[in-house]
C-alpha cells in the first residue's frame, strides 16, 4: 500500500494537482480511560489543499493536538474517514514531518546529529557530505551555532524545540504537523522563525497544520485560521486569511486588515478560552 | 566538550579526597598490625606477613594464578553477557514469545547458580571451563533481565518519531532500540562485574589447580591465615581494578546523561 511506501520521498515540491493534502470526513474521537469515555474530538469535517498553510486554534485540551495525531496516523478516528492525498490512511503516515509538543529528541544525539538523523536513514541516502552541509546551513537558520556539540540534556527548553524544528525541517516533508513549535521561544526569535518557516514552505510548496495558542502567529503565518471550541473540539469558525504572500511577518501586524482579523478571530476565541479554563 | 561537563569533581578536590583515603587506609592497617602483634596473631596474621606471602606468590606464579582467574572471568562475562544481552533485546522486541518464556528463565534464575558448580565440574572436569561456565550462567540473567527492561522502557515516542521520519524496523533498532537500551546494558554489566568474580572463584575453591580461588583453598587447607588473607586481598584488588574499569567505561558510554546521581 502506499502509505508504506518507504522509497525515496521527492525532495522536490510535490505534484501540483491543486486537490486535498489532508480530509477528515466527519472524523471524531474519544478514549476511553479505565472504563471512563471521554469525546477529545467530535465530529469535524475539514480539508487542507495541497499547499495550504493551515492554523488550529483553541483552548487548551480542545482537541487540538488530537487532529495532528491523527492526520500524523498515530491515532485512529473513532469514527469518520481520513484521506490523505485522497487515499483512507492506515497506519503512521511516513509523508509527514511531524513536530510534537514534547521533543523526541534522541538524547544520546549531539544538536547536529540529532538534526543529521532524518537524512541518514536509507530512505534519503543522502551523501554523507551534503549531509554535512544541510546541518550546518540549517543550525545557523535556527541560530544553534556553538551548541552543535551539546547533548539535549545540556540545552534549555527553547534550544531543544529550535532543534526539534530543524530536524523536522531538514528533510523537508510535502507535508509539516507543527504542534505549538514556537511556544518555549523568546519573541524576537519567534519572529526569525517564522520568516525562516514562511520562507521555506513557500519554497518548498510544503502543505502546513499548524497548532498554537497564539492567534497573532496563526495570522501571520496562514491562508486560514480554523477557530476550536473548548472540549470536546469542534471546528467553530473558519477563516480564509487574505493577507498578500509572501509576507513581512515583522510588520504584516501592523496592517488594518491584519488587525481587523484579529479583532473577528478574538471575539470567537474568548468565549471558549474562558470555557476552556475550567478543565 | 568533554572538560564542559560537571562529571568529574574538580581536580582539588579528588586530590583531598585520595589522601583521606589514603590516611584511612593506612590507620587501619597500622591498627591491625599493632593489635595483632600485642594480642597475638594466630588468627588474624599481620599485614607484615601478608605483606611478605604476597611478594613470595609474585616472584612464584601468582601473575599465573591471577590471570587464570581472569580469564575464566572475561571468557564468561564474554559469553554469559553477550547471549543475554542478545536474548533481552529479541524478547524485548517480540512481546508474545517473551510472555511464553518467561516462566521458564524466572524458574531458571530462581535456582541458586553456585550449586550449580558440582554438576558443572562432573561435566567439564577441573581445568577454566566449568568456572567460564558458572560465571557465564550467573552474568546471563543479570544482563538478560536489565537488556530486556532497558528495551522496554524505551520512550515509544521517539520510536514513533524516527518511524515517521521514514526509518525501516532495522533502523528503528539500531539507532533508538540499541542505543536507548545501553544504558540498561551498562548498568548490568557494572553489577555482573563482582558477580562473575564471585562464580570464579567459588568454582576455583571447589576444584581447582590454578587461579586465586584454588591459592585460597590450599590456604584454608592448611590453615595459613596470612595465605587466606594473602589470596583475599589479591582478590580485592583484581575486583577494585575491574570496577574501576567499568566505572570509566559506563562514563564514556552514557557521556550524554545529565550529570546527577
Amino acid at each position: 500500500m502506499r502509505m508504506l511506501d518507504v522509497r525515496p520521498r521527492s525532495i522536490a515540491p510535490a505534484a501540483a494537482a491543486a486537490s486535498n493534502r489532508v480530509r477528515l470526513d466527519a472524523v471524531s474521537k474519544s478514549f476511553t480511560v479505565r472504563g471512563t469515555h471521554t469525546p477529545a474530538l467530535q465530529e469535524t469535517t475539514l480539508a487542507i489543499e495541497d499547499g495550504a498553510f493551515v492554523s488550529l486554534v483553541g483552548p487548551s485540551g480542545c482537541g487540538k493536538s488530537t487532529v495532528l495525531n491523527l492526520v500524523a496516523g498515530l491515532l485512529t478516528p473513532s469514527s469518520g474517514v481520513l484521506t490523505y492525498d485522497g487515499a483512507p490512511l492506515s497506519g503512521l503516515n511516513r509523508r509527514v514531518g511531524y513536530m510534537t509538543q514534547k521533543d523526541t529528541l534522541l538524547p544520546w544525539r549531539t544538536t547536529e546529529a540529532n538534526i543529521a538523523a532524518p537524512l541518514e536513514l536509507a530512505c534519503r541516502a543522502v551523501p554523507r557530505r551534503e549531509v554535512a552541509e544541510r546541518v550546518r546551513a540549517m543550525i545557523d537558520a535556527v541560530g544553534l551555532r556553538g551548541f552543535e556539540k551539546h547533548f539535549p540534556a545540556e540545552l534549555s527548553g527553547g534550544m531543544r524545540k529550535r532543534v526539534a524544528l530543524a530536524r523536522t525541517l531538514i528533510y523537508e516533508p510535502e507535508t509539516l504537523l507543527m504542534d505549538e513549535p514556537f511556544g518555549a521561544l523568546d519573541a524576537q526569535l519567534k519572529l526569525l522563525m517564522h520568516d525562516q518557516l514562511q520562507r521555506l514552505t513557500q519554497a518548498r510548496r510544503m502543505t502546513v497544520l499548524f497548532v498554537t495558542h497564539d492567534l497573532a502567529e496563526a495570522i501571520a503565518l496562514s491562508d486560514r485560521v480554523l477557530v476550536m471550541s473548548a472540549r470536546p473540539g469542534r471546528i467553530r469558525r473558519a477563516q480564509d486569511i487574505g493577507l498578500p504572500r509572501p509576507r513581512d511577518v515583522f510588520r504584516v501586524r501592523f496592517s488594518p486588515e491584519f488587525g481587523r482579523l484579529h479583532e473577528a478571530l478574538w471575539e470567537e476565541l474568548k468565549d471558549e478560552v474562558a470555557k476552556g479554563t475550567d478543565v | 566538550m568533554a572538560e564542559a561537563r560537571a562529571d568529574a569533581t574538580p581536580g582539588g578536590d579528588a586530590h583531598a579526597t585520595l589522601l583521606a583515603q589514603a590516611a584511612v587506609a593506612i590507620v587501619l592497617i597500622v591498627a591491625w598490625e599493632s593489635a595483632g602483634r600485642a594480642f597475638g596473631h594466630a588468627w588474624t596474621s599481620l599485614p607484615s606477613l601478608i605483606a611478605v606471602r604476597l611478594g613470595e606468590w609474585a616472584a612464584s606464579g601468582l601473575a599465573r594464578h591471577a590471570a587464570v582467574t581472569l580469564f575464566e572471568i572475561t571468557g564468561g562475562l564474554a559469553l554469559g553477557a553477550s547471549s543475554g544481552i542478545v536474548l533481552g533485546l529479541v524478547l524485548g522486541r517480540t512481546v508474545t514469545l517473551s510472555v511464553v518464556l518467561r516462566p521458564f528463565i524466572v524458574g531458571l534464575y530462581s535456582v541458586p547458580i553456585v550449586t550449580l558448580a558440582p554438576l558443572l565440574i562432573l561435566w567439564f572436569g577441573l581445568d577454566m571451563m566449568p568456572k567460564i561456565v558458572l560465571v557465564a550462567l550467573s552474568t546471563f540473567f543479570l544482563l538478560f533481565f536489565n537488556t530486556f527492561a532497558g528495551v522496554q522502557a524505551i520512550d515509544r515516542d521517539l520510536v514513533e518519531a524516527l518511524r515517521i521520519m521514514g526509518a525501516s524496523p532495522r533502523e528503528e533498532f539500531a539507532r533508538v532500540i540499541l542505543p536507548g537500551a545501553v544504558a540498561w546494558i551498562v548498568s548490568g554489566l557494572k553489577i555482573a562485574v563482582p558477580y562473575a568474580f564471585a562464580a570464579a572463584v567459588t568454582g576455583e575453591l571447589l576444584a581447582a589447580r590454578d587461579g586465586i580461588g584454588s591459592l585460597l583453598a590450599a590456604a584454608a587447607a592448611q590453615f595459613d591465615m596470612t595465605g587466606l588473607y594473602a589470596a583475599l586481598v589479591v582478590l580485592m584488588a583484581l575486583g577494585t581494578l575491574a570496577s574501576a574499569l567499568a566505572t570509566r567505561a559506563e562514563r564514556w558510554l552514557l557521556r550524554w546523561r545529565p550529570a546527577a546521581q
